[in-house]
C-alpha cells in the first residue's frame, strides 16, 4: 500500500534546481522541472507522470527519455529506478500509417 | 493463417545463429527485420572480434555477418527484410508490416532477438543537432561512408565509446577527447591503448556540463565531477568541436516481449523478460536471446542463439535429448568461456586491483588510456632481448587467445585459461613474420628489435589507416600516450591477405625508444 | 497512514476522484480514497476516448449530463488549475446509407424529447462543419453544444487538486469487502487484511464493484466488455468535433495536442475472455479500427498511430449507472455500472455523490438510477 500523503511528507517539499528548464522528452517538449512538480503533486508511477505530462508519448514511443524520465521520478522519490515499473509496451511497436495498417488482409 | 514451427525476430548474430541450429535440426524457421539488410549491428563493425577460434575472434565483424548469412542461406532459413514486426499476440501470433500491407503469422515457437538501443543522457544543450549517440556515427561512417563530423567529442568509455573513437580516427575525424564520469575506463584496456596512442586525451571523473552553439554544436564544455557525480567548480574545460558523441550504454528493445506478457525484471543491464539459461521466457514458446535479454558482446549473442535454436529443436522433437545435452554442453562451454575475465558479467561493477597473475593493474591505463612507461615491465608479455621478438602489451584479463595459434614458431603461450596474460616461450626463435601482430584484436602486439642497426632499433605496428605510410617515409614516432617522442623513419609495410587490413608498419627509431615508440605520425 | 475518515471511497477512477474533489470542496475533508493499483486513473477512467456527449445518451442519464455541460465543464480547468482540454465544438454522427439516416433520426428524435438541441443535417452542412470528411457521407445529426476533454488529465487533475485540498489517497489497496458494524456499512478490508472505517462508504470501483458490493448482499446486475482506441502522432489543426457513426465502428476527437484519439472494434469482442487484469490488446481490433477510420475520414489515412490500448467497461444490463445510496446497507452509496459513458459525466456524478454523502437533495433527479430498479423483463 502507498499513502500518498505519507510519501509527499517522506520526500518533502519541491526545491527548485537550475537545470528544471531542461528539456527531457524531446517529442512532447516535457521539462525536467514539470517532471519533479508532478512528483510533488502526488504522481509517484512512470504510468501517472506520462498521463499528466506525455512525457514518452511521442512520435520516438519513450525509447530515448523513458530511462531518464525514470531516473529523474526515481530520484526525487528517493527510491531506485528498477523499483519503478517502466510504461506498458504498446502495439504498433513502430509508429504506422492507418492505410497501412488498415490493410491486414495479408495471410488470414 | 500462415504458421511457421519458429518465427525468429531479428536478423542480428543472435536471430540468425537461433534460426540456423533451428534450420540445422530440421525446422523450418522464418527471421523477420525491420531493416533492409540483414545482420543487425554486425555489418557496422569493422574491428575484429575477440574470443577464441570458436567465437570467430580475429575476424571482423561484418565479416562474421557475412559468414552468418551464407551459413544461413545454406541451411535454408527463410530471411524476410523490411519487415516490422508491429504486435506480439496470445496464441503467438504476430503482426508484421510487410510492404504496405499487414500479415498476421503464427510459430508453435517465437524467439526474439530484437537486440538493443542506445542510451541518451541529458545536459545542457544535449537537444542540439550535433548530439548523436555513437552507434548512429557507427552507421554514417562505416555503413554510409559519411563523417559525423570534423571534431568530435565522445561520452562513455566503454567499449562502445572507445571502439567508435577509434574508427572515427580511422574516418578521417578529429577525436578531441574521452569523456566518463566514471573514475575508470569501461571497456578494455587495448582499445582505449589504441586511441591513447594516436593522442587522444581522456577524462575520467569528467562529465559535459554543456553542448555549445546557436544552431547545432560548436562546442563543448566538460567539468570534474566528485565522488556523488556533482560538477567541481573551476574544473572546467572547453573544446571546440562540432559533434558530441554519445556511448553511455545500450538498453534491451524488449518491448515486444512485455506487450505479450512476459514477466519482466529489471536488472543492472536493463529492462529484459525473466529466462531460464537457455532463453526461455514464462510464456510457453516465447523465448529471447541476444542483447534484448541482456546486454553483452554479439559473439555472446551468437552462442547464446545457437542455445536457444537448439533447445527449440529438441523441444519440438527434431533432437533428441541425448544430442540436445551434447549441443548444449558445448555451446556453454563456449558461452562460459567468453564470460569469464576481468570484463564478465559477474566482475561488472567491481573494483579489481590485480590481474588474475596477481599483477597490479595498470591505473594509468585505466584512467589515461595508456600504460604508464613504468608500468609496462611488470607484465609477462614484455620482454627485452636481443634481436626480433614480440611485445605483447596485454594487460588485462581477456578471454581472447589468437596470438597463441597466430605464431608460426609458438613463441607465445596463454594456455588452457583463455583468460591468462599472453607470455613469450623462452626457448622459441622470433622470426618476425609478424602474424602476432595481425592477429591481436587489441592491437596490442608488436615486434621490436633493438638490435636493428647501430643506436637504432626498429619496431613493427599494426596500422590500420589509410593513406598507408611509404617505406622511406620520414615521420613521428608517437609513445604509449601519443605524445610525440622522436623521428621515426619507416623502414617496411607489409599488407598481406593473412593480416586481413591490418597492416604490419616498421619504423625505425633511435634505441632508446624502443621501449617507448607505439605509434606512427607522417 | 490514516485509516479512519469520514468517508472511504473505494475506486480512485475519475468518478471517485471526483467525489473526493467536491467533499473536500464543501468542506469534508476527512476522505480516504481507496485505489486498486499503483496508479490513479488505471481503469476505464484514462482508457476512454474523452466525450463529453449528451447526444446518444439514455433519457434517464440526460439531466446530469446536461448538468455538467451547461454548470461545470465550461470552468472545470480554471476551478482545478490544469487544462483538461474542454473543447465544447459539437459532435457529428455520421451516416453513409438510408439505414444509418433513419437509425440516427430515431436517436435525435429521442434527444429532441428530453431537451437536447440534436439536429439531422445533409450530407453538405456535414462538409461545411468538418471539411476532412468523406463524400460517401450522406447525413449525420448534429449536437452543437457536445464536446470533448482530456480524460487523463481530468482525472489526475480531480486527485491532485483533492490531494492538496487534504484528501487522504491509498494506492495499492485493492479492497476485499465491505463489513457493517451495528447495521451500517463501516469498516472496508483490503485484500491484505488491512481494515479502513469510514462513516460513508462511496463504491466507485468499476467492474469491481459487484464483488465488493455482494459482500453486503447487494449484486448489481453488469458484465464487462473490453475495447480498445488507438492514436495517432500530433497532426496539424484540422477539426474540433467529436465524431462518431450510425454504425458505431469507431469514434474519436482531435486533441489539442494535436494527436487523435479514436476507439474502435474488432467485433469479436462479446467472445473476450480475458481475466480482467489483462489489458492487452488484440491482434484485429487496430486495423479494422483503423478501416472504419479512413472510410469516413479519408485524410487521416497517411497518419500514424503510435499507441493502442484497451480497457474493460462496467455494461449495466439496462445500459445505465447505478448511482444510489443503499438504504439496505446504510452509509453505502453505489456509483458503477457506468457502462462507457461514465467520464463525461464525472463532473456532475462527483458533485452528486457529495451531496449524498452530507444528505443534501441532489442538483438533479436521480432516482431511475437506483441500485433497486431491476426487475424481471417477463
Amino acid at each position: 500500500m502507498i499513502s500518498v500523503d505519507d510519501r509527499l511528507k517522506e520526500i518533502g517539499e519541491f526545491i527548485p534546481q537550475p537545470d528544471d528548464d531542461m528539456l527531457v522528452c524531446r517529442c512532447e517538449e516535457v521539462s525536467k522541472g514539470e517532471i519533479r512538480k508532478a512528483v510533488h503533486a502526488g504522481m509517484f508511477t512512470i504510468e501517472e507522470i506520462r498521463r499528466f505530462l506525455r512525457c514518452g508519448m511521442g512520435l520516438c514511443q519513450g525509447q530515448t527519455c523513458s530511462r531518464l524520465v525514470k531516473s529523474i521520478v526515481a530520484r526525487e522519490l528517493k527510491v531506485s529506478p528498477a523499483e519503478l515499473e517502466p510504461a506498458v509496451s504498446r502495439a504498433p511497436m513502430r509508429p504506422m500509417e492507418m492505410e497501412v495498417l488498415g490493410r491486414d488482409g495479408g495471410d488470414r | 493463417m500462415k504458421r511457421y514451427d519458429l518465427i525468429v525476430i531479428g536478423a542480428g548474430p543472435a536471430g540468425l545463429s537461433a534460426a540456423i541450429e533451428a534450420a540445422k535440426c530440421g525446422m523450418k524457421p522464418v527471421v523477420f527485420d525491420e531493416n533492409a539488410r540483414p545482420g543487425g549491428q554486425l555489418f557496422k563493425q569493422i574491428h575484429k572480434f575477440f574470443g577464441s577460434k570458436e567465437h570467430k575472434a580475429k575476424i571482423r565483424g561484418f565479416k562474421i555477418g557475412e559468414d552468418l548469412l551464407k551459413e544461413a542461406e545454406e541451411y535454408g532459413v527463410e530471411v524476410v527484410l523490411n519487415a516490422t514486426v508491429i504486435g506480439l499476440y496470445p496464441e503467438k501470433e504476430i503482426t508484421v508490416r510487410i510492404g504496405d500491407i499487414v500479415k498476421h503469422f503464427k510459430g508453435d515457437y517465437i524467439l526474439i532477438a530484437t537486440g538493443a538501443s542506445e542510451n541518451m543522457v541529458t545536459f545542457k544543450g544535449w537537444t542540439k543537432p550535433g548530439v548523436i549517440g555513437a552507434g548512429a556515427a557507427q552507421t554514417m561512417m562505416n555503413l554510409h561512408h559519411v563523417m559525423p563530423g570534423e571534431r568530435v567529442l565522445m561520452l562513455g568509455t566503454g567499449n562502445v565509446g572507445l571502439v567508435v573513437s577509434y574508427q572515427l580516427l580511422q574516418a578521417g575525424c578529429e577525436v578531441a577527447a574521452l569523456v566518463d564520469a566514471a573514475p575508470r575506463i569501461g571497456g578494455y584496456g587495448v582499445h582505449a591503448a589504441k586511441v591513447a596512442r594516436c593522442g587522444v586525451p581522456f577524462y575520467l571523473s569528467h562529465t559535459i556540463v554543456e553542448a555549445e552553439g546557436e544552431e547545432a554544436v560548436s562546442g563543448v564544455t566538460i567539468a570534474q565531477v566528485d565522488e556523488k557525480f556533482q560538477f567541481i567548480p573551476g574544473t572546467e574545460k572547453h573544446f571546440d568541436v562540432d559533434t558530441i558523441c554519445v556511448a553511455v550504454g545500450l538498453s534491451p528493445m524488449s518491448q515486444l516481449l512485455k506487450q505479450a506478457g512476459c514477466q519482466m525484471a529489471d536488472l543492472p543491464g536493463g529492462y529484459v523478460p525473466v529466462c531460464d539459461e537457455f532463453g526461455k521466457t514464462s510464456i510457453d514458446g516465447i523465448y529471447a536471446a541476444g542483447d534484448v535479454s541482456g546486454i553483452e558482446e554479439a559473439s555472446s549473442a551468437m552462442i547464446e542463439g545457437r542455445i536457444s535454436g537448439v533447445v527449440i529443436a529438441a523441444d519440438a522433437g527434431y533432437l533428441s535429448e541425448d544430442e540436445k545435452q551434447q549441443k548444449c554442453d558445448e555451446l556453454e562451454k563456449a558461452l562460459g568461456g567468453l564470460r569469464q575475465g576481468m570484463f564478465a558479467p559477474k566482475n561488472r561493477g567491481k573494483k579489481l586491483e590485480t590481474t588474475e597473475e596477481g599483477i597490479r593493474l595498470s591505473e594509468s591505463l585505466l584512467t589515461k588510456g595508456y600504460i604508464a612507461d613504468d608500468e609496462i615491465s611488470r607484465y609477462p608479455g614484455f620482454v627485452k632481448k636481443a634481436g626480433v621478438h614480440p611485445v605483447m602489451e596485454c594487460t588485462q584479463n581477456i578471454p581472447c587467445n589468437p596470438c597463441q595459434d597466430a605464431c608460426p614458431k609458438g613463441c607465445i603461450s596463454i594456455g588452457e585459461n583463455i583468460t591468462s596474460l599472453p607470455v613469450v616461450v623462452a626457448d622459441k626463435e622470433c622470426i618476425g613474420c609478424g602474424m602476432c601482430v595481425a592477429s591481436c584484436s587489441g592491437q596490442a602486439i608488436f615486434l621490436v628489435d633493438e638490435t636493428y642497426e647501430e643506436g637504432y632499433a626498429s619496431i613493427t605496428m599494426p596500422y590500420e589507416f589509410l593513406p598507408l605510410p611509404e617505406k622511406g617515409d620520414v615521420g613521428t614516432a608517437l609513445d604509449r600516450s601519443g605524445k610525440e617522442i622522436c623521428q621515426a623513419q619507416v623502414v617496411d609495410v607489409r599488407s598481406t591477405k593473412a593480416f586481413d587490413h591490418t597492416n604490419l608498419l616498421t619504423i625505425k627509431v633511435p634505441k632508446d625508444m624502443a621501449d617507448k615508440a607505439r605509434f606512427y605520425r607522417r | 497512514m490514516k485509516k479512519t475518515a469520514e468517508v472511504i471511497i473505494i475506486g480512485g477512477g475519475v468518478n471517485g476522484c471526483a467525489a473526493a474533489y467536491y467533499l473536500a470542496k464543501r468542506g469534508v475533508k476527512d476522505v480516504i480514497v481507496l485505489e486498486a493499483s499503483e496508479s490513479i486513473g488505471h481503469g476505464g477512467s484514462s482508457r476512454n476516448g474523452g466525450g463529453v456527449r449528451q447526444s446518444g445518451r439514455d433519457p434517464r442519464e440526460l439531466p446530469y449530463a446536461m448538468y455538467a455541460v451547461q454548470n461545470m465543464w465550461p470552468t472545470l480547468s480554471e476551478e482545478l488549475g490544469v487544462d483538461v482540454e474542454y473543447k465544447q465544438a459539437g459532435n457529428l454522427r455520421l451516416g453513409k446509407t438510408q439505414a444509418h439516416m433513419e437509425k440516427l433520426a430515431r436517436l435525435a428524435e429521442n434527444a429532441r424529447k428530453a431537451g437536447v438541441d440534436v439536429r439531422m443535417i445533409d450530407g453538405k452542412e456535414v462538409k461545411e462543419i468538418c471539411p476532412y470528411l468523406s463524400d460517401d457521407i450522406i447525413g449525420a445529426s448534429w449536437c452543437p453544444t457536445d464536446g470533448h476533454a482530456n480524460p487523463m488529465l481530468t482525472t489526475l487533475a480531480y486527485f491532485k487538486r483533492a490531494v492538496e485540498l487534504g484528501v487522504s489517497f491509498v494506492k495499492k489497496a485493492p479492497v476485499k469487502a465491505i463489513k457493517k458494524v451495528k447495521g451500517r456499512a463501516r469498516k472496508v478490508i483490503t485484500v491484505d487484511g488491512t481494515v479502513f472505517e469510514g462513516e460513508t462508504i462511496i463504491l466507485a470501483a468499476g467492474y469491481e464493484s459487484r464483488e465488493i458490493a455482494r459482500t453486503v448482499g447487494i449484486d448489481i446486475p453488469m458484465t464487462r466488455y473490453f475495447e480498445e482506441a488507438l492514436v495517432t502522432e500530433m497532426q496539424p489543426p484540422m477539426f474540433e468535433q467529436m465524431l462518431g457513426t450510425a454504425d458505431a465502428d469507431f469514434y474519436g476527437h482531435q486533441t489539442v495536442h494535436g494527436s487523435f484519439v479514436f476507439g474502435s472494434e474488432s467485433g469479436l469482442e462479446e467472445a473476450a475472455d480475458m481475466e480482467p487484469a489483462d489489458l492487452r490488446t488484440s491482434a484485429l481490433t487496430m486495423s479494422a479500427g483503423c478501416r472504419a477510420i479512413i472510410g469516413y475520414i479519408p485524410a487521416l489515412k497517411d497518419a500514424k498511430i503510435v499507441r493502442s490500448w484497451g480497457g474493460w467497461l462496467d455494461m449495466c444490463i439496462d445500459e445505465v449507472p447505478v448511482i444510489s445510496p443503499v438504504e439496505e446497507v446504510p452509509g453505502l452509496i453505489l456509483a458503477c455500472a457506468f457502462t462507457g459513458h461514465g467520464f463525461g459525466t464525472a463532473p456532475s456524478v462527483g458533485l452528486m455523490l457529495s451531496q449524498m454523502v452530507v444528505g443534501e437533495e441532489t442538483v438533479v433527479d436521480i432516482h431511475s438510477l437506483r441500485y433497486d430498479r431491476f426487475k424481471a423483463d417477463r
